[in-house]
């Protein structure tokens, strides 16, 4: 069951667009594979984050295609262009030829969608892929590890703009630098993206072969500068799906979160200086023009039907000059010209070798930071709420942290006190005045709250365990879910699956979890949601213990979270576990635990 | 018929009439009905016990008291209100300390609470928070006493009750929501009392009571615990009718 279709791209890498149709590589599109025995670590995860809409693109038809040639080509699935991070993982022993065996692209999506009539340029492969890195190195997990220090702001994501002519080969040398660079989320943003939306009589003359797409005015430069900005700020950004049968953009977005490489790939990419000011490194993929032109004319001929006359000339009319005037002159812009496009292993080596450097350069080990940071002495912060303890706070704890507690009184007692924990962060919402009539002919004074909806965004697994308690004391509450869980090797948490409701920024979000003890996991998850633009002050992190260095670090970091718990032990041991503590929570609650 | 002792208000000035009218509190009450900003400045004692008032607290209170409340959101804001008052209620209960060992082998002070509590619901309304004190404890024994007024005389009898046989050995957690006159309560205190409970030993649930019904209580039965979330002069009465559905 490894991919099928996923492969089917790689012969025509070497074309590549003029900005043509969909395809992009979609490194993403992840999809769980079984491999093989032979494979044995790897897999490759889903890293998509993302807001659920992502999912929803697979089944849509694909509207692009095409691009070049006029649009024959291609039309399988739809996927869209662009990237979503991507964790590749590695180890694969071969699997890695260059082309893999193509599988026959379905011909399911008829051409009625696919006419994109344009000069030649491009096309884009399409489908899924999926990329699989050299073997011999090992990434044990497909997690992505911090991308902030530790007091929670943002490290740059490193920005890769890749420039070159159609069928330059700037797909194959995006994707060699992906497999090479070994590294989990990496996202690629395809220039393809971008077109503008065309008014009616564009739309005709585009029609008519008439459009030129390979001009810079072709494409919305302001939303393209804008979009990459955030991404190399770590922010989450929708992507815009342009369908090329339509020439508009798709209602839906694609959200494209958490990279750590962004390669930004197209035949413009170097055409706006205020671009260029934002990419770490630029690369120009020169290949000649008559192997450009070469490429173009087989494929075009042999896998598209089309005659040797008809793609000449739309290459003579809007390729060659598209590239003579905006594409060539920018070649100077480069920090690194790559001659041979994807074949260049040389050159792509050393790309690589430089960006590791970079990625080194910006590495982060927290937890150990966190751990031993040292905040003794100091008071705890104000946006601290712990539980009034009460006897029966003491009495809870007194059962949910006795070791030998059976698992029904803990999965009990803790709900219980789950409960008082979220009426008490409901406490601290924002209220107001209100009046009220009542049944006994008076008017009642009372106060309400101004927050509509709330949103529980739970940390796996631990913080899962709260969420029933939360939806019963909040009705119509949404729930997303976090995937944060610590790299054994390197003692570092690791994100490795987020799925929010949409419209998360405008909502108070409760962040669940269960226990807190250097902060890791909890820092971590803030900062996903400030990456998608949760004010700092609607989130409430929510938790039934946590250590007091795990308070000072998220106060720290995040001085406008509010941290509501229901008790604070003194101290993190060597494991990371607080003591005198719970033990591990979600074990407990699962029975996942079979060490006694 | 509605058990309940407390007729249905439709005005404010009836409520004087109980048997706390004499009381210098109610004048604070401003009766025009539309702006009856009241500040519940009473004192009854140090067993009189008064909820925190959070604004979480305030919001379940205020959507009980709309008018507008659909009876869904009715039953799940009362529900919440209750659960809180009865967590609240079983800090009163007696524990002793008892330190536990936690799974990383450390030593946690904590403690435990004693056996030997039971609940009564006074019928109809008390059975309401019933199982808000079932979710805390599961396998509480709880007695029922059921109270109904005499539609001529307007006193409480007693028509049926069923108690734990060995209740004067326990604490007992009496619950009954809304209180106005206080009479319904006062009856079923006699019932424990006759059952050889002492005044010490009984704690009472409560979300809402007046004045006049906290002064007569803590007069009579100053040994009694007494838990609320509300003092004010207008009970919402509607109480058991909307959580049952029977208005």
């Amino acid at each position: 069951m490894m991919m099928s279709d996923d492969d089917d791209d790689d012969d025509d890498d070497d074309d590549d667009d003029g900005g043509g149709g969909g395809g992009g590589i979609d490194l993403t599109k992840s999809r769980m594979l079984t491999f093989s025995k032979t494979y044995k670590s790897s897999r490759f995860m889903e890293a998509t984050t993302m807001t659920d809409n992502v999912f929803d693109f697979k089944s849509q038809p694909r509207a692009s295609s095409a691009s070049d040639s006029g649009g024959s080509e291609d039309g399988n699935e739809g996927d869209t262009d662009q990237l979503t991070p991507l964790t590749i993982c590695t180890d694969l022993p071969n699997n890695m030829s260059p082309n893999p065996p193509r599988t026959p692209k379905s011909p399911k999506i008829g051409s009625s969608l696919k006419k994109r009539h344009r000069a030649p340029g491009s096309h884009k492969p399409e489908g899924t892929r999926v990329l699989h890195t050299h073997g011999r190195r090992t990434l044990y997990t497909a997690g992505r590890p911090p991308w902030y220090n530790k007091e929670g702001q943002l490290k740059n994501a490193f920005v890769i703009g890749l420039c070159g002519g159609s069928a330059s080969g700037k797909t194959t040398v995006a994707r060699k630098i992906i497999e090479y660079l070994d590294v989990p989320w990496v996202s690629l943003l395809s220039m393809d993206s971008f077109y503008k939306v065309l008014n009616e009589e564009q739309h005709k003359r585009a029609e008519a072969n008439e459009y030129d797409f390979d001009h810079p005015d072709a494409f919305d430069f302001d939303l393209v500068i804008s979009t990459l900005k955030r991404l190399k700020e770590g922010k989450s950004v929708n992507v815009p799906i342009y369908n090329f049968a339509t020439h508009s953009r798709e209602k839906q977005m694609k959200t494209i979160y958490g990279a750590n490489v962004v390669i930004f790939e197209g035949i413009m990419a170097f055409a706006n200086p205020e671009l260029l000011k934002v990419m770490d490194m630029k690369v120009f993929v020169d290949t000649d023009s008559d192997i450009c032109l070469a490429r173009r004319l087989r494929r075009d001929i042999a896998e598209r039907g089309r005659d040797p006359q008809g793609v000449l000339k739309q290459y003579m009319k809007f390729v060659k000059p598209s590239f003579e005037h905006y594409i060539e002159p920018y070649m100077q812009s480069a920090d690194i010209i790559v001659p041979k496009g994807g074949e260049n292993d040389v050159a792509i080596n050393l790309i690589v070798l430089h960006v590791h450097n970079q990625l080194q350069a910006r590495g982060f080990k927290l937890r150990n930071k966190q751990a031993q940071a040292s905040h003794n002495g100091q008071p705890m912060p104000d946006t601290l709420h712990i539980l009034e303890k009460t006897p029966q706070i003491n009495g809870i704890h007194s059962f949910i942290r006795d070791k030998n507690t059976s698992r029904d009184e803990f999965i009990f007692y803790s709900k219980r006190l789950m409960r008082l924990l979220f009426e008490n962060a409901l406490s601290m919402l924002p209220f107001k005045d209100t009046v009220v009539e009542t049944p006994q002919g008076i008017f009642y004074d009372g106060r309400k709250t101004s927050v509509k909806r709330i949103v529980g965004v739970s940390i796996l697994r631990a913080g899962e365990t709260m969420e029933q308690a939360l939806c019963e004391v909040c009705k119509d509450v949404s729930v997303g879910k976090i995937l944060i869980q610590t790299n054994m090797d390197t003692g570092e948490p690791e994100l490795h699956y987020i799925r929010l409701p949409k419209d998360i920024k405008d909502q108070y979000i409760f962040l669940l979890d269960a226990t807190v003890a250097t902060g890791a996991a909890a820092m971590m998850a803030i900062r996903v949601l400030l990456d998608h633009d949760v004010p700092e002050e609607k989130i409430f992190l929510c938790s039934l213990l946590m250590a007091e260095s795990g308070v000072q670090t998220v106060a720290y970091a995040f001085p406008k979270v509010k941290i509501v718990t229901t008790a604070v032990d003194k101290e993190v041991n060597d494991k990371f576990h607080i003591l005198p503590g719970i033990g591990n929570f979600g074990d407990r609650y699962f029975g996942t635990d079979f060490a006694e | 018929m509605d058990p309940d002792v407390i007729p249905l208000y439709k005005g404010v000035n009836e409520c004087k009439i109980g048997t706390g009218g004499t009381q210098d509190d109610t004048k604070t009450l401003i009766m025009d009905g539309t702006d009856d900003t009241y500040v519940d400045q009473n004192d009854f004692g140090s067993n009189f016990i008064r909820m925190r008032l959070t604004d979480g607290v305030r919001e379940l209170q205020t959507v009980i008291r709309d008018k507008s409340t659909p009876r869904n959101d009715f039953i799940f804001y009362a529900d919440r209100l209750i659960r809180l008052v009865v967590e609240e209620g079983l800090n009163k209960l007696p524990y002793r300390k008892c330190d536990v060992v936690t799974p990383t082998g450390q030593v946690y002070e904590g403690l435990r609470y004693e056996k030997g509590n039971c609940g009564v619901s006074i019928v109809r309304s008390g059975e309401a928070m019933e199982q808000g004190l079932r979710d805390c404890c599961r396998s509480i024994r709880i007695g029922k006493i059921l109270i109904q007024s005499d539609d001529d005389t307007h006193d409480a009898r007693v028509v049926y009750a069923n108690l734990p046989k060995d209740i004067n050995q326990r604490k007992v957690l009496l619950m009954y929501p809304i209180m106005c006159t206080g009479n319904t309560v006062a009856k079923a205190l006699e019932i424990l009392q006759m059952n050889n409970v002492k005044e010490e030993n009984i704690i009472l649930l409560n979300l809402f009571c007046t004045p006049q019904s906290a002064n007569q209580l803590v007069t009579k039965f100053p040994g009694m615990t007494i838990l609320t979330t509300e003092v004010h002069p207008v009970a919402p009465g509607h109480f058991g009718q909307k959580y049952f559905g029977t208005d």
